[in-house]
């Protein structure tokens, strides 16, 4: 299994809900907490697995925005793992999700250096790389209704602009929908080969005018029609 | 990248370390006449033993987990970090027995004298190898993953170590010896090549762009917001940004102390203005490992805008 | 994947959650007044995790940023402990509190209460902010005898409800979405977030899934706008012009729906045609000898019978058009007459409205063409029967699938009022009422126009007021005035500055109780209303007036009570605190009678129940409104005996009946809870929420989903449910007379009351159009345009509510500073650089603030974040926090005022004309770089203490409900594993 996610930007407005769905469930998740530090007083901040970024692409008046929702891309060439001398981050082989065993992991920073999407976030409190699980602890977890065995930002995105599945399973919703929609990789030129995926926006549905009145009509004053009431 | 200065300090004193008891030893194998001396072996060796050391205690100081350090010996396979570490332990053992050697037996070689010389400069080579291929090996940034980078690393490590060789052996023997005189002026001569190659390297644009970054090729893209309003992690990491003039400023800087001022301090041969070559170069070689941190750009800045206040 | 190999991975990994020490309970969210339904996982008294719930009506599931925010708001260090009383011989202000008992606090209310209440009742000014229980602190008002209660609608978008229910008996706001199943072109006015924040991010995807074109007219472009296919660019305040030109270009077309107009709305009617007349511009009624003015029977022309007839018929064809003599000589012609003459006129062609509102002349033609094509074009049937209002069967609906959604971008401006009609009137010539693909009314709407409740105008001792405080005028008679015309209500409601103010102006109670005009009051009592910051217009000045003192000393507001959860700015200039719970610890109702959470095709109520245990003594609102009901002896609160009725809040929603059958739930009622909408009250009650997932669900047959205001199947349920009075049609009001009216007794052609100042006058004659206008906003007629180049709006944050949410240690992570977007052409024509500091200049003051330049904005539009700026020490924050130095409140700009010119405009509050719309949005600015390099946000007020005996806020968090279950990588794994990392499975990981 090739397991991911697929993000939509033609609808993701950028709302922050899969951000705050992720630290939330993480927190007291199996690679948790996710310590925050100064959270109440100047510049606050915090170890979080999902950031959303927002773009402007073109220049005024032709400009466009985009909201980018980044977490781990649970990469297929994941450097991440290979630079790591402890073996603390892995590649698992039956589903390729990339962990941290956070009982192994010295703090070193390397596999954060050696990321190119920014998903890995060492913990300030605890000392240890925090990243995304795609949310292993949910996904697995038999206990949970079948409805629910999804990642906790899949579940709550209230645009539906992410879906998670097995991108080798040529018959999966991902795999359809990057099929379809053309899905991009980010930085494909670093070979990391990411397997989240992202949907360009879409283009513009057409909308048809309808035919003007002739002038002669126009002029010409209204006309009553028999319409009972 | 941001500069940790616990990182400097490992690369530069354990550069010059390895660089110093590799060409101690290899001169001693080869019988270049001046390290054919019991008492210059052993202060040399014991002072490569105390740089390398310092520098390894220092590395250790940018871990936040160090109690998982020793895992660090783990990951032999893929990781030149495991790497590093494995062959800087690995080192120690023949560097010391042969130290033993000639302290117990002075200077002439016997077979495992000899054995235990060679295991110590092949190790010294290779574990430098590792450390510069730690940086070498991130596609992330462009100005590290390059074979310039091992080549600097090991070229200015042998400088400053031979620098050092110099110095030790001048203070020792009154005068210093021409052949590592001349060894001192072809690695300045060498360090100072490598170093204009990588400057004029990376100053040429190439790689990633926020484009690539962001899958929008057709028109320009801007960052509007970063998701967080304060700094986080990414930004403390990656974000160091510093002035180009102040850039250049430094790479003056080290140039000079690196390679200019140590070279005319060479021209007189005052033994103890030696010594003030080798801490000039040491100085000017931590501005160019700070360099080589500032002006690293990590891709992930294209997904991350500083707070400026 | 296939559930083998999920069962085979599972099975190699530990149990991450003990699910038996957890228990899962559903209640409604409370992060905003969206209501979603939440599955809150509970462990130990901890939570772990609050969920969408999959089966709730509003979000399908979904949570948005806050409502993933909740635990963080549970354990925030703000959270007031304690009732408070400031302490003897302190500043208002100051926020020097003792902490005291919830005997002594409700005791102190108790003696005021009852003593205003025996003398004056109207000296109690009680208003509500960000709340959702209306219904109840509404009618504990009217117990109360007060005229002076209203909540947030005046300064939120009263335009928006008014203009809807003054023209088709619902709105947009929380009224009404648009039928997102099969909706073709969807346009989006004004919009950031609103209220239905997750059903509209729902219903945005299944428009894009389904190809549907979205426009979104804003002068920013983010969030929804971020995925619009079209971006019109608006210049503030003239949404209305746009609109209009829009309707120019479908009459110039002739492309009406008129049988929609002929069949379901007043513009076949006929009006009097006498300029200059007393009675001008009414309509034309069939006298009986006996009748009064406007008891007669409205008339229009049948086409058939070459007659006038009664225009509610069912058997009638009427004109459309034409111009008649009426046997007694008036005459007279139809409302769609009136209309096609005034908007054929060529200040409303595309180009002169594309000079007004920026929008090119042929995008306005091309958008209304394109909604053209779609609405006649691209009809869609649903082959339903069903049977209209007269009884008569009809074989299907007819959809025009174009639909629209509008709020506060529309509403916060002084012609909000007109524009948002203008939008409903652009809806009605295309037919897209209540059909499929249009814009459909939830439940209990629609109502009849407009609802048929009169604002209270009593004062009377120890006597409940005969209706609420806040109904609905229809004319200058229910005008809530003394007998010199003068207001009678604190907020000036209903008063000839604001004559259809529905829903108050509760943006100008501190000032005019600060100046005792109309007059002073004793008690001030403010529930969930952080007015001493961000929802007061002109916040300095109004931190000045909460603390201004008479002559002796004395505070010109005597008495200020306020009902907060947190430690927020109010508590520093309140007298007493009364500590709430939070949205996680108490019961509530999301009630039919209040804003229900119904969706188009289902009535819903819901409900809160608690889930954690409060660990302070707190006590809910709902709770302190039941026992002062109690305590004040409040006739529907008291037994014959003088017993007290209810014992608490739970058993208050159980037996309390508004009328037989109908109480604050609509679910499970009768003795056995099998009843639905109308029923007995029913003992289990709240146990048949809470079985039912804290939600009641009543979906609408097929015949009863559209056409609703002229649907008898839906009628006489919604009669029988007491949504509406009667099952007669609900007449749409193209052309309102209601209106027409007031502009008659400024016209001093009105036989009823007539105001006497030149100014009132002015405004009743220019604004009070029956027909949709525009009009430049009001702050723009006053100032130098060129003076102040910029219009300032603001925008919700979709991850932040209001005040709400600094205090949340993740939410304030996204954004703790707010800065002042502008576009960036613009910036660079004026110099002025991104991230720099900049003075930002109105006619009511000045701030500093943080320039952000960017693309998607409106080249002269600046705007910012609303509501990010706080109080150092406020909130349980630190003194020099982000939110105190850097962040900046637009509110100090935006005065609750006109414009001051020296004329007798003076003194009008800075609303719409019509209804008393807090007009937020008319902000003109000016923008000059900072000299001298100051940095950091201007004004500075000193910091707030925390509340006593308070904790320090901690330096460093770790949330989590339980130690965390590592997965332990094995070690053969670990050593072994190449390159490629393709590792062996993990070893049963033992918990770390
Ligand atoms: N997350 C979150 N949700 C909320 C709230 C919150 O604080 N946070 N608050 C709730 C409350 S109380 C309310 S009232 C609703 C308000 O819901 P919205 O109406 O979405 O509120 P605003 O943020 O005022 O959005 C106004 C929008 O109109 C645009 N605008 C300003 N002037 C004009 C104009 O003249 N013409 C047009 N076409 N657009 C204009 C602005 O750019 C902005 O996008 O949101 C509710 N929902
Ligand atoms: N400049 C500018 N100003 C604006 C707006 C704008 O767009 N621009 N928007 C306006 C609009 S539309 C609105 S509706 C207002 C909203 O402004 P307000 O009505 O003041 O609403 P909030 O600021 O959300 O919260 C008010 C108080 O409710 C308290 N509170 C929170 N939860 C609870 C609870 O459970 N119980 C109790 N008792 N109290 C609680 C909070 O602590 C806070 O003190 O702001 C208005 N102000
Ligand atoms: S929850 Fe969905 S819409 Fe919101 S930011 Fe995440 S992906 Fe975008
Ligand atoms: S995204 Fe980064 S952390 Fe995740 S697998 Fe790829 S490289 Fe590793
Ligand atoms: S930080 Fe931890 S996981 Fe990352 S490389 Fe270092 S040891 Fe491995
Ligand atoms: S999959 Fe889970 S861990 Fe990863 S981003 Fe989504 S919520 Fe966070
Ligand atoms: S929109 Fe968000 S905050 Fe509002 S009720 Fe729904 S989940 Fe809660
Ligand atoms: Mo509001």
């Amino acid at each position: 299994m090739k397991l991911g996610l697929v993000v939509d930007l033609d609808t993701c407005v950028g709302c922050h809900g899969c951000a705050t769905a992720c630290k939330q469930w993480n927190t007291s998740g199996t690679i948790g907490p996710l310590s925050d530090q100064d959270p109440y007083s100047k510049d606050p901040s915090g170890t979080w697995l999902n950031r959303i970024r927002t773009y402007e692409v073109g220049d005024t008046p032709n400009s466009k925005t985009v909201h980018m929702p980044m977490s781990c891309m649970h990469c297929e060439d994941a450097a991440c793992v290979t630079v790591c001398p402890t073996g603390a981050s892995y590649k698992r082989e039956e589903d390729g999700i990339v962990l941290v065993d956070q009982d192994k992991c010295m703090g070193c920073n390397l596999c954060a250096w050696a990321c190119p999407y920014g998903a890995r976030e060492l913990d300030a409190e605890q000392g240890t790389m925090k990243k995304c699980t795609l949310c292993v602890d949910r996904i697995y977890d038999l206990k949970l209704p079948e409805a629910e065995r999804q990642p906790a930002c899949v579940l709550t995105c209230p645009t539906r602009s992410r879906t998670f599945g097995d991108f080798d399973d040529p018959n999966s919703e991902v795999s359809q929908l990057v099929r379809e929609r053309s899905g991009k990789q980010l930085l494909p030129e670093l070979g990391y080969n990411p397997v989240n995926t992202y949907l360009p926006p879409r283009n513009k549905p057409v909308a048809e005018v309808h035919a003007q009145a002739s002038v002669s009509q126009t002029v010409k004053g209204w006309v009553n029609k028999i319409i009972t009431r | 990248m941001h500069p940790a200065f616990s990182v400097l300090i490992f690369t530069v004193a354990s550069g010059a370390g390895y660089g110093l008891i590799f060409l101690l030893i290899l001169g001693h194998l080869v019988g270049i006449s001046a390290l054919q001396d019991q008492m210059l072996i052993l202060v040399a060796g014991i002072t490569s033993l105390i740089f390398i050391s310092c520098g390894l205690l220092a590395s250790t100081l940018h871990l936040t987990n160090p109690k998982n350090a020793w895992r660090a010996f783990s990951r032999f396979k893929t990781s030149w970090l495991s790497r590093e570490a494995v062959f800087a332990i690995l080192f120690y053992p023949f560097v010391i027995g042969y130290l033993l050697a000639i302290y117990l037996q002075g200077s002439q070689l016997n077979g495992l004298s000899a054995l235990l010389g060679v295991m110590s400069l092949v190790i010294a080579f290779i574990t430098l190898f590792c450390t510069s291929m730690i940086y070498a090996s991130l596609k992330t940034i462009k100005q590290w993953n390059t074979a310039l980078t091992p080549v600097n690393y090991i070229v200015l490590g042998l400088m400053s170590g031979s620098l050092l060789l110099l110095a030790i052996q001048a203070m020792l023997a009154a005068s210093p010896a021409t052949d590592l005189y001349n060894l001192a002026f072809v690695f300045l001569a060498m360090g100072a090549v490598v170093k204009s190659i990588y400057f004029y390297w990376i100053g040429k644009p190439s790689g990633s762009t926020i484009k690539t970054a962001t899958g929008f090729t057709q028109a320009s893209v801007r960052l509007l917001d970063q998701g967080h309003s304060s700094n986080a992690f990414l930004n403390n990491e990656f974000g160091y940004t510093v002035e180009a003039d102040k850039l250049l400023r430094i790479r003056m800087a080290s140039l000079g102390l690196s390679f200019l001022i140590p070279a005319l301090i060479l021209m007189s041969t005052s033994s103890v203005l030696l010594v003030l070559a080798v801490f000039v170069c040491l100085a000017g070689l931590l501005a160019e490992r700070w360099l080589f941190f500032a002006e690293a750009r990590h891709v992930v800045r294209f997904f991350q805008a500083n707070k400026k206040d | 994947m296939t559930s083998q190999d999920i069962i085979a991975i599972a099975s190699d990994l530990p149990d991450f959650e003990d699910h038996d020490k957890q228990e899962i309970k559903y209640t409604t969210c409370y992060m905003c007044a969206c209501r979603c339904g939440i599955k809150v996982t509970v462990e130990d008294n901890k939570v772990r995790y609050i969920q969408g719930n999959p089966n709730h009506p509003v979000n399908k599931g979904v949570l948005c940023a806050k409502g993933n925010s909740g635990i963080m708001k549970q354990y925030s260090p703000a959270k007031l402990t304690s009732p408070l009383l400031r302490k003897e011989g302190t500043e208002r202000g100051a926020g020097e509190f003792e902490e005291i008992s919830w005997d002594r606090a409700l005791d102190i209310v108790e003696k005021r209460l009852s003593h205003i209440r025996a003398t004056d009742p109207k000296q109690l000014a009680y208003f509500t902010g960000r709340d959702q229980m209306q219904a109840l602190t509404g009618m504990w008002a009217s117990q109360f005898g007060t005229i002076n209660w209203a909540a947030h609608g005046g300064f939120c978008s009263v335009n928006m409800a008014a203009g809807g229910l003054y023209t088709m008996g619902h709105a947009f706001w929380e009224f009404g979405d648009p039928d997102w199943e099969n909706t073709k072109y969807f346009m989006m006015w004004g919009v950031a977030e609103d209220h239905s924040s997750n059903p509209l991010k729902l219903g945005l995807k299944r428009l894009k899934e389904r190809g549907a074109k979205f426009v979104s007219v804003n002068p920013v472009r983010t969030g929804y706008q971020a995925i619009a296919d079209e971006w019109v660019a608006i210049r503030p305040g003239t949404d209305g012009i746009f609109a209009l030109s829009m309707i120019h270009v479908l009459l110039k077309n002739k492309l009406v729906d008129d049988e929609f107009l002929i069949r379901y709305t007043n513009s076949p009617q006929l009006v009097v045609n006498t300029p200059g007349k007393v009675g001008d511009g009414l309509f034309y009624r069939q006298m009986t000898e006996d009748s009064k003015a406007d008891e007669g029977t409205i008339q229009i022309w049948d086409l058939q019978t070459e007659t006038f007839a009664d225009a509610n018929r069912a058997d009638i064809s009427p004109a459309l058009f034409g111009e008649f003599t009426a046997a007694d000589g008036t005459p007279v012609r139809t409302a769609m007459s009136i209309l096609i003459e005034k908007y054929l006129d060529d200040q409303y062609s595309p180009e002169v409205a594309a000079k007004e509102c920026g929008v090119s002349a042929e995008d306005i033609e091309r958008i209304a063409l394109e909604m053209a094509h779609v609405a006649f074009k691209e009809t869609i049937t649903l082959d339903v029967e069903w049977t209209d209002w007269a009884g008569r069967k009809q074989d299907k609906f007819i959809g025009r699938p174009v639909s629209m959604h509008a709020m506060r971008g529309i509403s916060a401006h002084s012609n909000g009022f007109q524009t948002c009609r203008a939008l409903h009137l652009l809806q009605i010539m295309l037919g897209t009422i209540d059909c499929p693909g249009g814009h459909l009314a939830k439940p209990p709407f629609p109502k009849h126009i407009p609802p048929g409740i009169k604002p209270a105008k009593t004062n009377i001792p120890n006597t409940p007021l005969k209706s609420p405080p806040l109904g609905f005028p229809t004319c200058p008679e229910d005008l809530v005035i003394d007998d010199e015309g003068k207001p009678l209500r604190i907020d000036k409601a209903y008063s000839w500055d604001a004559p259809i103010s529905c829903h108050g102006l509760m943006h100008m109670v501190i000032s005019n109780a600060a100046k005792a005009d109309p007059y002073k009051i004793d008690t001030l009592m403010l529930f969930m209303a952080n007015m001493a910051w961000n929802s007061s217009m002109n916040t300095a000045q109004t931190l000045e007036m909460l603390t201004a003192k008479e002559t002796d000393d004395t505070y010109k507001i005597p008495f200020i009570i306020c009902s907060d959860a947190f430690n927020s700015e109010m508590v520093a200039y309140s007298d007493l605190v009364l500590p709430d719970t939070t949205y996680l610890e108490r019961y509530d109702t999301i009630s039919m009678l209040d804003r229900p959470i119904s969706e188009p095709g289902a009535a819903c109520d819901s409900v809160r129940t608690p889930v954690i245990e409060p660990d302070r003594n707190v006590l809910s609102w709902q709770e302190v409104m039941i026992e002062m009901a109690g305590r004040l002896k409040f006739p529907a609160f008291t037994k014959a005996d003088g017993e007290r009725k209810y014992k608490d809040y739970k058993d208050f929603i159980i037996n309390f009946e508004k009328e037989p059958g109908i109480g604050f739930l609509a679910g499970y009622r009768g003795e056995d809870g099998t009843k639905s909408l109308r029923g007995e009250p029913n003992p289990r009650q709240w146990e048949a929420y809470e079985e039912n997932q804290g939600f009641f669900e009543y979906k609408l047959a097929d015949n009863q989903r559209y056409m609703r205001h002229a649907n008898k199947d839906y009628l006489s349920l919604a009669k029988e449910a007491g949504w509406v009075g009667s099952t007669d049609q609900i007449i749409i009001e193209v052309y309102s007379e209601k209106l027409q009216k007031f502009r008659l007794a400024g016209q001093g052609l009105y036989d009823g009351p007539m105001p006497t100042e030149a100014h009132h006058k002015e405004r009743l004659a220019e604004y009070f159009d029956p027909l949709p206008i525009y009009y430049v906003p009001l702050e723009e007629q006053r100032i130098d345009r060129e003076e102040y180049p910029f219009h300032a709006v603001n925008q919700r944050p979709m991850f932040m509510y209001h005040s709400w949410d600094s205090q949340n240690a993740w939410l304030r992570q996204i954004m703790s500073q707010n800065y002042l977007y502008m576009n960036r052409v613009a910036g660079e024509k004026l110099g002025i650089d991104d991230l720099s500091w900049v003075w930002v200049e109105s006619h009511n003051g000045k701030i500093r603030a943080q320039i952000k330049l960017m693309e998607g904005t409106n080249e002269n539009t600046v705007w910012t974040w609303n509501a990010i700026a706080k109080r150092g020490g406020a909130w349980g924050l630190s003194e020099d926090t982000n939110e105190a130095t850097d962040a900046f409140l637009m509110n100090h700009l935006i005065s609750e005022l006109l414009p001051a010119k020296g004329d007798s405009y003076d003194k009008i509050t800075n609303s719409d004309p019509i209804t008393g719309q807090a007009a937020w949005y008319d902000l003109r600015v000016k923008i000059t770089p900072v000299e001298n390099g100051e940095t950091g946000a201007w004004p500075q007020f000193g910091p707030l203490k925390p509340q006593p005996n308070a904790k320090p806020s901690p330096s460093t968090l770790s949330y989590t409900s339980h130690k965390n279950v590592n997965i332990i990588r094995g070690w053969a794994d670990t050593l072994l594993t190449g390159a490629k990392h393709v590792g062996q499975k993990n070893k049963k990981a033992k918990k770390s």
